[in-house]
């Protein structure tokens, strides 16, 4: 076991699999020379030459690229700096990656990740602070994960590159940092489609995605204090979605809130309440209580983007809402 | 308690739902342990259904055709004098509330998050599975969750309580009138029931009750046995019509165990009743002829239409008609009413309420005159000798607030008590 | 040259018959006929070594057939037919072949650029000797994705050829409402690579420009982009009302048929019924694959589990 970083964890994986499997590679813009602005590729270059290539800023044609690359015969990993570029990506993901297995009769295969990180609260404005998980997690045909823990970012991005089809890889800026252990020496990929409970309890559960678990867990603490016992669930697959282990805990606590740091309108956590009513709505003893950011642009001052993006406070109020 | 009534076994290892194919029973009709209530269908066969225990068949929640999950009751039992579920308008053998056009149109309840029509339960979908499996009406209980939502807890509360009701509001007893039966308070049972057990016999000759002849002493006995057996300190009384009478009568014998008296166009307060509709709901054999009789009965007659008219006639059997002519003949003889309560009135200290439509064509509101001045007295117009189906709303308000009122000075009265005796 | 013709034929014939099937109602959205431009598909994927990949545009008939397609797969895709390349899942303007190296037909209007540019990068990286040949039209070349890979390509020395057909029209608009030069293969210059305009309607022309463009790119020598200036005779699609194609200009082109202009140079040399007797033969060959693909099944529905939004459930909600 040894403590790294996440950062560090991804670049792991990256180095794992690109010496099992030649026909990985990694692509993006400053990932080569520089080693990733995020220094998630750093090294990578001097491991594996020219199968690690700097890019010009050419997202729309990149990510393209990536899903017939991936159609003939090799493994690309493309990094999208920042997820508020995702719409630049979108068509290459909505009209050509997602489609071309089931339009094809199942012909080809398409194993490319896409990663990119999202997410605000360190000021770097509207255009690079966004969450836009439901943007990509609406499209059929498409994966999307957001490990939140090192080891889970190792052993998840190692599944990505292994998986036949497209796998949208969902960072935060604000994990790369985050320490965690990791077992060096347990080379195995994650299963995409599970996930995790991140701290068990009994009153309420709360289902939560990428760094919001960690404000989810902060909220179970502080629920602690006033005698509720919250039941954190890390998803890590956004779709597919583990609905087994969602039902389970609902069963038990019989209240939900659901946290995404995406906007709440037509959001993520729109997905997972209409999830639960579908799945669990009997047992259900309050509606299902949603924390998302406010539905505008993602401010700049400090003072004005705390207001929009959610945190422990909003988590821990609503499973007060939820359990009145 | 109602009991519910289950397939239990006879759903088989891997069904997961039956079709109920016939009813045996109809509502309101009293049963054995061991009595067929019901067949039902399995992938294997058709099987029949056992009553539990004894007791009055209750609401039918799978009707016949209707597809049933095997461990969701198919209906409830009641025990005897118990009514704590209101009737459904089309459950087999009862005689209909009014049409669905009549209904008032829904308010909103500005508190609840439900946001519903008057009568609807707004309670968590817990909450409800778990007052189905136990058999609670979730219409008797007041939920503490936001906007008055009940919810789970509400509902292990009182299933913890028991079937007596204790710590919650005093039962309110209902008494309909001639001809009609306990059915006739669904709308107000909507409006009440809420954290409130409702006990709604049918009188003698009336509904599920036997058909049987007899005089007011008749009809009164069996209804002062239930007010006895009732385990709450006190009761609050509604009567309609002859139920009015009834009801007026019952404070009379038993003036300690009733809490409030409110008189819907009660009978027994004159001479004067118009003999002819009595005459002609007792004489009709077919909707055609029912119909004008009915009509007679409300203000617009055009709320009153042939549907009715057809599941009134259906729940009004020969004998039913038998057993109404000849109670009939003794307490209304040639067209007046023989049975007098008008110095009970007189004598009445309880909270009393009167409520009569102007428009009453049976029993003339001036009657409701003979009340004492402490009674409050409401005059309704554009409304005839129903107030309660045709201004339930108006009713149901009337008497929150006489039942709030007389909860009130209940408690004031006990509290002066206690100080007394403290300082005696 | 011979085989060449026989595949503008089939082509051709393939779209009379898909505009007569249209005006009887028995043709399922609309249908992008490609007549008078067969000679820039045909010509080009001849040139193609058989591991060679090629992606194309919503009107990729003569890139079908060209590449050897079975006629009657292909029109059984056509028709929604569950023994169509792909099972009836694509249609006409997504037709693709994996076997073949057919990647493609694309009905967003540029992507068969990146899409051939990608895969020449995967073969790039396996250090593997094939080359991909992006189909595009005039009104691709005006996308930001053409400039982006056109740009990456030259950058990387990808094995990519780009073959712009220039079909004159972007929908109803004239190429000159849409390009600042009218001549597109001068861009090339922009990007360090050679490019040259050619005549789209000479089968052997076309051949001989794709033939040496990929050879270049095989060799390592980056990609190239070629102009096949051709005409669209036919409108947009089977949904399209006219009137904007002014007739002089059709009647020009038409007297221009690359079918016209290969018949007359092979009977030259082989004679006109030989000619004649193969024309005949590929028609035929077209009217059987109609009558075998209109009598074959429709697809039945299956959910698609990789699409399926719960883990472990084979698709959607319930």
């Amino acid at each position: 076991m040894a403590t790294i970083r996440y950062a560090e964890a991804l670049n792991l994986a990256l180095r794992e699999e690109m010496a099992r499997d030649d026909t990985v590679f990694v692509f993006g813009e400053d990932v080569a020379t520089y080693g990733g602005v995020f220094k998630v590729t750093q090294g990578l270059r001097d491991a594996y030459g020219d199968r690690v290539r700097d890019t010009p800023i050419s997202e729309q044609t990149l990510t393209a690229m990536a899903v017939t690359a991936a159609m003939t015969g090799t493994r690309p990993v493309l990094e999208i700096m920042y997820a508020d570029f995702l719409p630049l990506s979108l068509d290459a993901l909505v009209n050509q990656a997602s489609i071309y297995h089931y339009i094809w009769n199942e012909q080809v295969t398409m194993p490319f990740v896409l990663r990119t990180q999202g997410g605000g609260g360190v000021g770097t404005g509207a255009q690079h602070a966004k969450s836009l998980d439901a943007m990509v997690a609406h499209i059929p045909g498409l994966k999307v994960v957001a490990p939140v823990t090192p080891a889970d970012a190792r052993a998840l991005l190692k599944a990505a590159i292994r998986d036949p089809h497209p796998v949208i890889f969902l960072e935060h800026k604000l994990l790369y940092n985050l320490r965690g252990e990791v077992d060096e020496a347990d080379e195995a990929p994650a299963e995409i489609g599970r996930a995790r409970v991140a701290r068990a309890g009994r009153d309420v559960t709360i289902l939560a995605t990428s760094r919001m678990v960690l404000e989810a867990q902060k909220a179970a603490e502080e629920l602690a204090g006033e005698g509720v016992s919250a039941e954190v669930i890390d998803l890590r697959s956004l779709r597919p979605l583990d609905l087994d282990a969602i039902t389970a805990s609902v069963a038990r606590t019989n209240h939900a809130v659901v946290v995404n740091e995406g906007w709440r309108f037509c959001g993520y956590t729109a997905e997972l309440a209409a999830t639960i009513m579908d799945h669990a709505f009997d047992d259900l003893d309050a509606p299902v209580e949603r924390v998302a950011a406010r539905d505008m642009p993602i401010p700049y001052a400090e003072t004005l983007e705390r207001e929009v993006i959610p945190d422990s406070a909003d988590i821990a109020a609503a499973a007060r809402r939820a359990l009145a | 308690m109602a009991t519910p009534i289950t397939i239990g076994a006879a759903g088989g290892e891997y069904m997961e739902a039956v079709v109920v194919t016939k009813w045996h029973v109809r509502r309101g009709a009293r049963v054995c342990a061991g009595d067929l209530l019901a067949e039902v269908e399995t992938a294997k066969a058709v099987t029949e259904v056992e009553s539990p225990c004894d007791g009055v068949l209750g609401e039918i929640c799978a009707g016949e055709g209707d597809e049933i999950a095997v461990d969701a009751p198919l209906g409830f039992l009641l025990a005897d004098g118990e009514d704590d579920v209101a009737a459904e308008v089309d459950a087999p053998g009862s005689t209909p509330g009014p049409p669905p056009a009549a209904r008032p149109a829904p308010a909103a309840d500005p508190g609840a998050r439900g946001g519903g029509q008057p009568g609807r339960v707004v309670a968590s979908p817990l909450a409800r599975r778990r007052a189905g499996k136990a058999g609670l009406d979730l219409r008797h209980l007041a939920g503490s969750g936001p906007g008055g939502r009940i919810k789970r807890r509400d509902v292990e509360a009182a299933l913890a309580r028991g079937p007596t009701g204790e710590g919650g509001a005093l039962p309110l007893m209902v008494l309909h009138g001639f001809a009609a039966d306990a059915t006739i308070w669904s709308a107000l049972a909507a409006e009440l029931g809420r954290g409130r057990r409702l006990i709604r016999p049918d009188l003698l000759g009336h509904g599920a009750a036997a058909p049987a002849g007899g005089g007011f002493e008749d009809v009164l006995a069996p209804v002062l046995k239930a007010l006895d057996a009732v385990e709450a300190p006190r009761v609050h009384l509604v009567g309609h019509s002859l139920g009015g009478a009834v009801a007026l009568a019952l404070a009379g014998r038993r003036p300690a165990r009733v809490a409030s008296l409110t008189l819907i166009a009660p009978a027994g307060l004159g001479a004067e009743i118009d003999g002819a509709t009595i005459d002609g709901i007792c004489r009709a054999t077919r909707p055609e002829s029912l119909l004008p009789w009915l009509r007679r009965l409300v203000s617009d007659p055009q709320r009153i239409g042939d549907d009715y008219a057809r599941a009134a006639m259906a729940g009004r059997g020969e004998a039913v008609r038998g057993a109404q002519a000849a109670l009939a003949d003794r307490l209304f003889p040639d067209g007046t009413q023989a049975v007098d309560l008008r110095s009970a009135l007189a004598d009445c200290a309880l909270p009393l309420r009167l409520i009569w439509g102007r428009d009453d064509a049976i029993l003339p509101w001036r009657q409701a005159l003979a009340a004492p001045g402490h009674a409050a007295l409401n005059l309704l117009p554009g409304v005839g000798h129903m107030p309660h189906v045709e201004a339930p709303e108006l009713v149901a308000r009337l008497l929150r607030e006489t039942l709030a009122a007389a909860e009130a000075m209940g408690e004031a009265t006990l509290e002066a008590e206690a100080a007394q005796w403290l300082t005696g | 040259m011979l085989e060449m013709h026989r595949r503008m034929v089939l082509t051709r014939h393939l779209e009379e018959r898909l505009g007569e099937m249209h005006k009887a109602g028995r043709t399922r959205g609309p249908i992008h006929r490609c007549d008078g431009q067969e000679a820039v598909g045909v010509g080009a994927t001849a040139a193609m070594a058989h591991d060679d990949f090629v992606t194309t545009t919503h009107r990729g008939h003569a890139v079908y057939l060209g590449r050897g397609l079975d006629p009657r797969r292909v029109v059984a895709e056509i028709f929604g037919r569950e023994t169509g390349y792909c099972g009836g899942r694509g249609g006409h303007m997504l037709v693709g072949d994996a076997q073949t190296g057919m990647m493609g037909g694309n009905a967003i209007v540029g992507a068969s650029i990146p899409a051939a540019t990608g895969m020449a990068l995967s073969m790039q990286l396996r250090g593997e000797a094939r080359v991909a040949l992006a189909v595009f039209g005039d009104g691709a070349a005006q996308t930001g994705i053409c400039h982006e890979s056109m740009n990456i390509a030259a950058l990387w020395r990808l094995p990519v050829v780009f073959l712009l057909e220039h079909n004159a029209y972007g929908l109803t608009v004239h190429h000159s409402a849409q390009s600042s030069v009218p001549d597109l293969s001068v861009r090339a210059a922009g990007y360090g690579m050679p490019g040259e305009t050619i005549d789209g309607n000479d089968v052997v022309a076309v051949y001989g420009a794709v033939a040496a463009a990929l050879q270049r790119a095989r060799r390592g020598e980056g990609p190239s982009l070629i102009e096949a200036r051709t005409y669209r005779v036919e409108g947009f699609s089977t949904s399209d009302m006219g009137g904007y194609q002014p007739d002089a200009e059709i009647a020009e082109w038409r007297a221009r048929d690359p079918i016209l202009l290969a018949r007359a140079a092979l009977a030259d040399r082989l004679g006109a019924a030989h000619v004649e007797r193969c024309e005949t033969e590929a028609r035929a060959e077209i009217d059987a694959a109609f009558d075998a693909a209109l009598a074959d099944p429709m697809p039945a529905f299956a959910p698609h589990t990789p699409s399926a939004p719960h883990a472990g459930r084979a698709y959607g909600v319930r």
